[in-house]
C-alpha cells in the first residue's frame, strides 16, 4: 500500500513536469508550424548551464531560472528568425516549410548535442539541492521534487492564462487554428509565430532548469526528452495546453508504476506503449479540439 | 480615397484580372458584379496583398500602398486602415464572438478607438451581445457573417471590402445584411463590395461596375446599372 502511494506521488510529480515539458513543444508545433526535434537538446542545455551556475557560484536554480529564461527566448527567437524563417523563404510557403522544417530541427539537435558532447563529454550532471524528506500524503518526497512540480504547474498556469486571458494570447491561438486568415485581422503571423516559438523555448529552459534541481542527467539524454515531449503533445492534441496537463499526469503516472512494479528498464517502452495506442484510438488528443 | 490603379494579377499564364483600375470615396459604396469566376475575388484579394499583383498599384489616401501588397504583408495593409471580410471566412470559428471581436482591434492603430467602434458595430448586430460566449463555428451562417463584418470594423478601417456577404444566406437574411453598409458608409468607411446579387447590391450602392473575364466594364452610376439592359438580362434575371 505504501509502495502504491509512492508510485502514485512519483508519478504526479514527473507527470506534473512533463506536463510543462510538452507545453513548450505543443506550442513551438501548433502555433510556430515547426515540429522542433531540437528541444530536448535546448532543454538539456538549460539543465547544464542551471547545474554549472550551482557548482561553480552557488547559485540557486531559482536565480538561474531568472537568466536562463530570457536568455533562452532570445535564443530561439534567433534560431526561428535566423533559421527557420530563411527556409520558409527558400520554399516560399508555410505548408512546404512544415516538411522540411522537421529535418531542419533534426539537423539543429545534432548541432546543439554535438556541441555540448564536445565540451562537457557523455558525464553525468547532478547537484544536491534542497534535499529535504517532506512527509505528503503519507508518503516521503524530497523538498526539490515538491518545489520543481509546484513551479511547473506555476508556469503552466501562467502560460495558460497568457493564452486564453489575453489579447496576445488570442491572436497566438487564432494562428493556430486558421493561420491564413488571421492576417487579415492584422495579426504579423511570422512575428508572432516567432515570439511563440520563442516563448516555446522559454518553457523549454523552465523544464531544463526544473529537471536539473532532482534529476541525474547527462548529454545524450536530450533526445529521451524530445522523444517524452512528442508522446505527451500528440496524447493531448497539438496545441492543447489542458490537454497537455493530463496526458503528462498520465505517462507520469505511467512510468513511476511500471519503473516500481515492473522493470524500471521498461519505462520508456511503456512510454511507447502509450504512444500507440493513442495514435491509434485517438485522431486528435484525449480533448479532441485544439487550444481550449 | 481608395485607389486601385491598372491591378493585373496572373495565376500561371492565365490573366484572372487586367489592368482594373476603381476609386472609392471615404463613405461611398461602391459594388463590383461579376459571375463566378470574372476575378471578383481575385481584385479584393490582390488589393489586400493577398495574392500578389503582376502590376499596377494600390493608394489609401494617396498613400501608395503597392509594395506592401506586393511582399504579401496583409497584415499591414490592415494597419493601414483597409480591410477585407472574404468569402464565406472572415472569422476565427473555434474561438468565441468575444475573443473574435478582441482580435478585430488587434491592429495598433485601432485599440485607440476600441470602445467606440465596439458600440458601433454591437448597436449594428445588438445579436452578437447575446452569442457572446458562444463558438462561432456553432453559430448560423447568418450570424457567422454578422461576426465577421463586426470584426472587419473594429479595425477602424477607413475602407471596407467585402467579397459576396450575401453568398448563402436567405434572402431575408442578405438583405438584412446588406442593409447594415449605409450606416457603416454614414460613418465615413468607404465600402466597396463585390456581388453576383445585383438586385440587393445596387439597392445599397451608389456606383458599380460590372466584371467580366478579369476586365472592367460598364463603370456607372447604381441608377444607371439597373437600368442597363445587359446588367438586367445578366444579373437580375429580367429582359
Amino acid at each position: 500500500m505504501a509502495s502504491l502511494l509512492d508510485a502514485l506521488v512519483t508519478g504526479i510529480v514527473y507527470g506534473g513536469i512533463y506536463a510543462l515539458l510538452a507545453l513548450g513543444l505543443t506550442l513551438q508545433y501548433g502555433v510556430a508550424r515547426i515540429l522542433n526535434l531540437a528541444y530536448g537538446d535546448f532543454l538539456i542545455a538549460a539543465a547544464v548551464f542551471a547545474t554549472l551556475l550551482y557548482q561553480r557560484y552557488q547559485l540557486s536554480p531559482l536565480i538561474s531560472l531568472v537568466v536562463l529564461l530570457p536568455a533562452s527566448f532570445v535564443v530561439h527567437l534567433l534560431v526561428y528568425h535566423l533559421v527557420f524563417v530563411q527556409l520558409e523563404r527558400r520554399r516560399g510557403s508555410w505548408r512546404a516549410m512544415e516538411a522540411s522544417s522537421i529535418l531542419l530541427a533534426f539537423g539543429l539537435s545534432f548541432v546543439v548535442s554535438g556541441a555540448m558532447l564536445a565540451i562537457f563529454g557523455g558525464q553525468l550532471f547532478s547537484y544536491s539541492y534542497l534535499l529535504v524528506p517532506i512527509q505528503l500524503f503519507g508518503s516521503v518526497v524530497p523538498a526539490n521534487r515538491l518545489l520543481a512540480l509546484i513551479l511547473a504547474l506555476a508556469f503552466g498556469a501562467f502560460a495558460y492564462l497568457l493564452l486564453v486571458r489575453t489579447r496576445i494570447g488570442t491572436a497566438i491561438r487564432a494562428i493556430a487554428v486558421d493561420p491564413d486568415g488571421a492576417p487579415l485581422a492584422g495579426i504579423d503571423v511570422r512575428r508572432w509565430a516567432g515570439f511563440t516559438f520563442a516563448f516555446g523555448g522559454l518553457i523549454c529552459a523552465a523544464t531544463g532548469v526544473l529537471i536539473s534541481m532532482f534529476q541525474t542527467f547527462n548529454v545524450p539524454m536530450g533526445v529521451t526528452f524530445t522523444l517524452k515531449a512528442l508522446v505527451v503533445v500528440i496524447m493531448g492534441g497539438v496545441g492543447n495546453a489542458v490537454g497537455a496537463l493530463f496526458a503528462g499526469l498520465i505517462l507520469g503516472v505511467t512510468e513511476s508504476f511500471v519503473a516500481r512494479f515492473i522493470s524500471p528498464g521498461l519505462t520508456l517502452a511503456a512510454v511507447y506503449g502509450l504512444f500507440v495506442l493513442a495514435v491509434l484510438t485517438m485522431r486528435t488528443g484525449i480533448f479532441g479540439r485544439a487550444l481550449r | 480615397m481608395l485607389e486601385i490603379r491598372d491591378l493585373t494579377v496572373f495565376y500561371g499564364l492565365h490573366a484572372a484580372i487586367r489592368n482594373v483600375s476603381l476609386q472609392v470615396a471615404p463613405g461611398e459604396i461602391v459594388v463590383v458584379l461579376g459571375a463566378n469566376g470574372a476575378g471578383k475575388s481575385t481584385l479584393l484579394r490582390a488589393t489586400m496583398g493577398m495574392v500578389r499583383p503582376a502590376s499596377g498599384h494600390v493608394l489609401l489616401d494617396g498613400l501608395d500602398l503597392t509594395s506592401l501588397v506586393r511582399r504579401n504583408l496583409t497584415a499591414q495593409v490592415v494597419e493601414q486602415g483597409l480591410v477585407l471580410v472574404p468569402e464565406r471566412g472572415g472569422t476565427f470559428t473555434d474561438l468565441t464572438v468575444r475573443e473574435n471581436l478582441l482580435l478585430g482591434a488587434f491592429p495598433r492603430r485601432a485599440r485607440a478607438r476600441e470602445q467606440e467602434l465596439m458600440e458601433f458595430a454591437l448597436s449594428l448586430f445588438p445579436r452578437l451581445k447575446e452569442r457572446w460566449n458562444q463558438r462561432v463555428g456553432t453559430m448560423s451562417g447568418g450570424e457567422q457573417r454578422m461576426v465577421a463584418v463586426a470584426r472587419a470594423l473594429l479595425s477602424a478601417p477607413r475602407f471596407l471590402l467585402l467579397d459576396e456577404p450575401t453568398l448563402g444566406l436567405a434572402p431575408v437574411l442578405a438583405k438584412q445584411l446588406l442593409r447594415v453598409l449605409p450606416q457603416i458608409a454614414a460613418e465615413g468607411i468607404g465600402v466597396l463590395l463585390v456581388e453576383q446579387n445585383a438586385h440587393l447590391s445596387l439597392a445599397v450602392a451608389q456606383r458599380g461596375a460590372v466584371l467580366s473575364n478579369g476586365e472592367l466594364v460598364h463603370a456607372a452610376s447604381a441608377a444607371e446599372l439597373r437600368d442597363d439592359p445587359v446588367v438586367r438580362a445578366a444579373y437580375l434575371g429580367t429582359q
